[in-house]
């Protein structure tokens, strides 16, 4: 049995940064663009968190919008 | 010579069979004979006219302090409880080191909303390691116990207050798991994990620094005994919860794991989720992952007075942190009129119309009669002020004891709720029992989903209802001897009335250490409750049998 498609994630690495997950995720993407691409698709940590963008070793970060 | 025969009534064994007319013999603590019994016994037990049931098995709560001194977690036992899980949501009060206490102390009050009093009034803290933990609580239990470990507080026992700073080092990670194989060797039925809570300054929880490493390592551990892994995942965001459900698929192919997630439950605002939820469940099922979705069977309700903190007020850090002052304090700022307008204010221009509007008081010591079952829209309307400033001096007026209920605020639609909790890979619990003192009653989801969803709904049958809250849920978590009335098992029994089971009425008490006070349901038609053959409760009263065990 084979999965559905479901939304691409990375969890960060120790210390790692949005910066650092943006170079490995989406490597072919104009760097600013994708950082701010990866904001805008986790809100869960870059809005909803206090402090705002801390990076957990837990987090699912998504590297694409919702799918379908 | 049997110890005991319950004579006569409908036996539901567990298994999801059709009920039979039947006795059950017990002897030694475990059931000796089920059928037609000749012969005699000690003590007989009349179950003419009543279902005969295995004990129900609670598979989420936070007794892990109450049971420190009520060995009954009064009142789940009157329900037909039979055997809790404490130790979810990665909090435990073992291994546990002297000097991180107050912290965990924190996280219980602030995620679980439990009074302080609770944790130091009440009993010694005679332990740090979980033997010690299992041994103060295994003096006095009335109901069965197989107790979770907290990933949070096995973190803490490594790494210090570096646990909710860091990753561990691979060196860390290996301490770790030596603790989790001490705990599991003493009687832990597996290890939980959050990716949501914060502790009470707002700080994300140990176990959230994990890498994916740390709970792979961990998870390994579980596999050597086949024990469970519960997480807490990020109920809120669909998308997350399908990610999580593929994490937890991942550890239990690997480990061969059976993993559980809660909560699940079912909201109107996004009807789809537990549709998208499931999807992803079987499919996960089908590759051979063991992922089990627990569902709560009750609505949504929480109710609140501005005496102390509640989740309520999660989305409005000032009113939090206002809520939290010291009563003297908290009274004064709510008296500011400065302080007050920002209040107002953080509720947006309906003045908290949406939010509080809906919200009814309740009847209580402070409440005012002639407002009781009114809304608060409807008062604020009469008094000529927004929602939230009504909210603020209606409090006021009676010394902050006005009790506020909002009432359905997700997971209520009967005909919804039923299909979903019939599911065969829903998993049913989530009761938080123990929890949430003030806010709602975690006691009487198992009374509910009798006579919601089988008297009144239908949505699921006698002995399927059974079976979900015994036999699976003993499978599910691998308890060999519990859930089904068969020879050879635990004489954990349950006998009640199938036409008056329920929940009863919510109501305050006022009896946690420090004259705390939690709300409560008392069961009803429940007539007796046996554990380990002995009987529990009966008629309404509590015995003083302590047959309870750690039943891992
Ligand atoms: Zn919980």
């Amino acid at each position: 049995m084979t999965l559905s498609l479901q939304r691409r994630f990375v969890t960060p690495g120790p210390g790692e940064t949005v910066e650092e997950i943006a170079a490995r995720a989406l490597p072919d993407q104009d760097q600013g663009a994708a950082v701010d691409a990866i904001r805008s698709w986790n809100l869960h940590i870059f809005a909803m968190r206090r402090p705002p963008g801390l990076l957990l070793g837990s987090d699912v970060v998504f590297v694409e919008p919702p799918v379908g | 010579m049997y110890d005991v025969i319950v004579r006569g009534g409908l036996v539901v064994d567990g298994s999801g069979g059709p009920g039979y007319l039947g006795d059950v013999a017990i002897q030694d603590g475990k059931i000796a004979a089920v059928g037609r019994i000749e012969g005699g016994a000690h003590r007989f037990v009349e179950a003419e006219g009543r279902v005969v049931a295995p004990g129900f098995i609670d598979p989420h709560t936070h007794f892990d302090v109450q049971l420190l001194w009520d060995g009954a977690a009064k009142p789940a036992l009157e329900h037909g409880i039979t055997c809790v899980v404490p130790g979810n949501c990665s909090l435990s009060l073992a291994p546990l080191r002297a000097a991180d206490r107050q912290r965990v102390i924190g996280m219980f009050q602030q995620i679980e909303e439990m009074p302080p009093a609770a944790f130091t009034e009440a009993f010694d803290w005679t332990w740090e390691d979980f033997a010690g933990y299992r041994a103060a609580i295994e003096k006095s239990l009335s109901v069965n116990v197989a107790p979770l470990v907290g990933h949070s507080v096995i973190r803490l026992w490594v790494m210090g207050a570096d646990a909710q700073e860091r990753a561990a080092t691979a060196d860390e990670i290996a301490a770790m798991q030596v603790m989790l194989r001490e705990c599991l060797d003493a009687g832990a039925v597996g290890l939980s994990t959050s990716f949501v809570d914060v502790d009470e300054n707002g700080r994300p929880v140990p176990s959230r620094f994990a890498q994916f490493e740390e709970l792979d390592a961990l998870s390994e551990v579980l596999g050597e005994y086949g024990r469970m892994l519960q997480i807490v995942p990020e109920f809120y965001a669909i998308d997350i919860t399908i990610a999580r459900i593929d994490q937890l698929a991942e550890l239990s192919l690997k480990h061969n794991i059976p993993t559980t997630f809660s909560p699940v439950f079912d909201s109107t605002a996004t009807p789809d989720n537990v549709a998208r939820t499931m999807a992803r469940v079987e499919e996960q099922f089908a590759r051979g992952a063991r992922v089990w979705p627990q569902m709560q069977t009750r609505p949504i309700d929480i109710s609140f007075s501005l005496l102390r903190p509640s989740l309520f007020f999660a989305r409005l850090p000032r009113w939090v942190r206002i809520l939290r002052q010291p009563l003297e304090a908290r009274i004064a700022a709510l008296r500011d009129p400065e302080t007050v307008e920002k209040m107002v204010a953080d509720l947006g221009p309906d003045g908290g119309e949406r939010m509080m509007g809906r919200l009814v008081v309740r009847g209580g010591d402070g409440a005012p009669a002639e407002l009781t079952g009114r809304t608060l829209s409807d008062i604020a309307r009469d008094r000529g002020e927004a929602p939230a400033l009504a909210l603020i001096n209606l409090s006021l007026e009676h010394g902050l004891d006005v009790a506020f209920l909002n009432a359905n605020a997700g997971h209520e639609v009967t005909e919804r709720i039923g299909p979903m909790l019939a599911h065969p890979l829903v998993h049913i619990g989530a009761s938080d029992g123990g929890a949430h003192l003030a806010s709602f009653s975690t006691y009487g989801d198992t009374g509910y989903l009798f006579s919601e969803f089988v008297r009144k709904s239908g949505a699921l049958s006698l002995e399927q209802a059974v079976a979900k809250i015994t036999a699976e849920t003993a499978d599910i978590w691998g308890l060999k001897d519990r859930g089904r009335l068969e020879t050879g098992k635990a004489a954990d029994i349950v006998i009640f009335d199938a036409a008056t089971i329920g929940r009863g009425e919510e109501r305050p008490a006022f009896d946690m250490p420090g004259d705390g006070m939690r709300y409560v349901r008392a069961a009803t038609g429940i007539d007796t409750v046996l554990v380990n053959g002995q009987v529990a409760y009966a008629a309404g009263a509590y015995s003083d049998a302590r047959a309870g065990v750690i039943c891992v």
